[in-house]
């Protein structure tokens, strides 16, 4: 009777101690390798690649599964533990890696799918008691790691918005090349939770090769110069200094900005708001959505707020 | 949603470990927003299981697949859906007494198709299930 008391206490502890090193050892071995890897400035300025957002978080479920795979877990247990896996990973990010709030909250569904889907895929793997098959498959995930990590990354975009303004291109021209603080609150639901957004912009004259600066809501400036300068018509100025800030700065390059005035012919005007950029952020299919929705609402908070100016 | 992705975005299977990401999403959903189904699918999965010889594997396109001797018995897709390979005739048994569907895509092949849809219905794709067991044990053996 003892015995199997005893046994039985025996077993409670050491299902609790694998659950626990399930959320600890995958955790663990997986900032160990991204801190390899930028020991090793394996990452190319900076860049962050597809497989840190992807092979990862699908090895923390696979590792965490290894640990889990004789407590005979429920699917909406594992769900769960992934879910706490993926909060822990995000954690350690902000710790270790200094990213963002904001970036780890656009992150988050990223990680959490990869990671519920390792840990499927783990129960699996570790269902079938097959240990080479295993190996190759945590084998061949590292190697794709490696490999996408080494590999180059360039991936350029544009965004174009346009709005009319009821005024002629003269009345808007002035207010295209520099403006005072816009005093609008912010409809975008990322500026709202804290993510900067364009606040101001001056020059150091109204011709080409004039200095300007957008000044964003937490005081950072992009340091621009103007390299087209046709009255009335086209302002277009390359990005020369850029703020690099944990948040999504840090994983964007904004290259050149530019305005187009077009005369519609009865006294209102097309405005179009051009952007180029960089990312430095992979996957494309993920961040790209992201990268494309928050320069369209810089765009247009700073296009609404000419429109304002211009209308009065 | 789950039709959509299969009929208009089918190509996307051909991506490795897309099929699975998917399924991982509508596992997410379901546990927020029917978490009965999970049970009814671990319910499932833990019964067949249990049944000689049977193995599970993930199946190609997203879910559980149930296999016996490396011959597939039927895949069971995580939002419900239960897929079984008949012959045309058992099929079309099945189809005439309401037990079966055809299949969500492959409409000409012996697939049917079943949707778990409540508790009861899980012994209803158990009958399926077994059913395909029997007749793939019994060419083995």
């Amino acid at each position: 009777m003892f015995d199997l008391e005893n046994n039985l206490n025996a077993m409670n502890t050491s299902s609790k101690s694998n659950k626990l090193l399930g959320f600890i050892v995958s955790n663990l071995l997986v900032l160990v390798i991204i801190g390899v890897n930028r020991l090793l400035h394996v990452e190319k300025n900076g860049v962050m690649v597809y497989s840190q957002f992807v092979i990862l978080p699908i090895l923390i479920g696979i590792i965490s599964a290894w640990f889990w795979r004789d407590l005979h877990l429920k699917t909406k247990t594992i769900i769960g533990y992934s879910l706490i896996n993926s909060l822990l990973a995000i954690a350690l990010s902000y710790i270790f890696l200094g990213e963002g709030v904001i970036c780890l909250i656009i992150v988050s569904p990223l990680i959490l799918v990869f990671v519920i889907t390792g840990a499927f895929i783990g129960k699996m793997m570790f269902r079938k008691k097959n240990q080479t098959i295993n190996v190759s498959i945590v084998s061949l995930l590292l190697m794709v790691f490696v490999v996408d990590s080494i590999s180059d990354h360039q991936y350029e975009n544009m965004v174009s918005d346009e709005i009319v303004i009821n005024a002629p291109p003269s009345k808007i021209w002035k207010n295209v090349v520099a403006f005072d603080k816009i005093k609008q609150p912010n409809k975008y639901w990322l500026f709202k939770i804290g993510m900067p957004s364009p606040m101001q912009t001056t020059v150091t004259g109204y011709k080409y090769g004039a200095g300007r600066k957008c000044i964003f809501s937490n005081g950072y400036t992009f340091d621009e110069k103007i390299v087209a300068f046709d009255v009335n018509k086209n302002l277009t100025f390359d990005i020369v200094g850029q703020p690099q800030d944990p948040e999504i700065m840090g994983h964007i390059d904004i290259n050149r900005g530019q305005f187009l005035l077009k005369d519609n012919g009865n006294g209102t005007t097309t405005l179009i708001g051009n952007s180029w950029y960089n990312l430095r952020v992979f996957p494309i299919w993920y961040y790209d959505v992201w990268a494309e929705s928050i320069t369209r609402n810089v765009h247009l908070r700073v296009m609404d707020h000419i429109k304002k100016l211009s209308e009065q | 949603m789950f039709s959509f992705v299969v009929k208009r975005l089918g190509f996307i299977k051909n991506i490795p470990l897309t099929a699975l990401i998917f399924d991982s999403g509508i596992k997410l959903w379901l546990s927020v927003f029917e978490p009965k189904k999970l049970i009814w699918l671990d319910s499932l999965e833990e019964k067949v299981v249990s049944w000689e010889g049977v193995s599970i594997s993930l199946h190609k396109f997203g879910g559980t697949q149930f296999n016996f001797n490396k011959k597939e018995i039927g895949h069971v897709h995580s939002n419900g859906i239960l897929d079984v390979l008949f012959d045309q005739e058992t099929k079309k048994h099945l189809m005439g007494k309401g037990e079966a569907e055809e299949h969500h895509v492959f409409k000409r092949s012996g697939w049917i198709s079943f949707y778990i849809k409540s508790d009861t219905d899980v012994e209803l794709a158990l009958a399926l299930l077994k059913k395909s067991y029997l007749r793939i044990a019994q060419k083995v053996i």
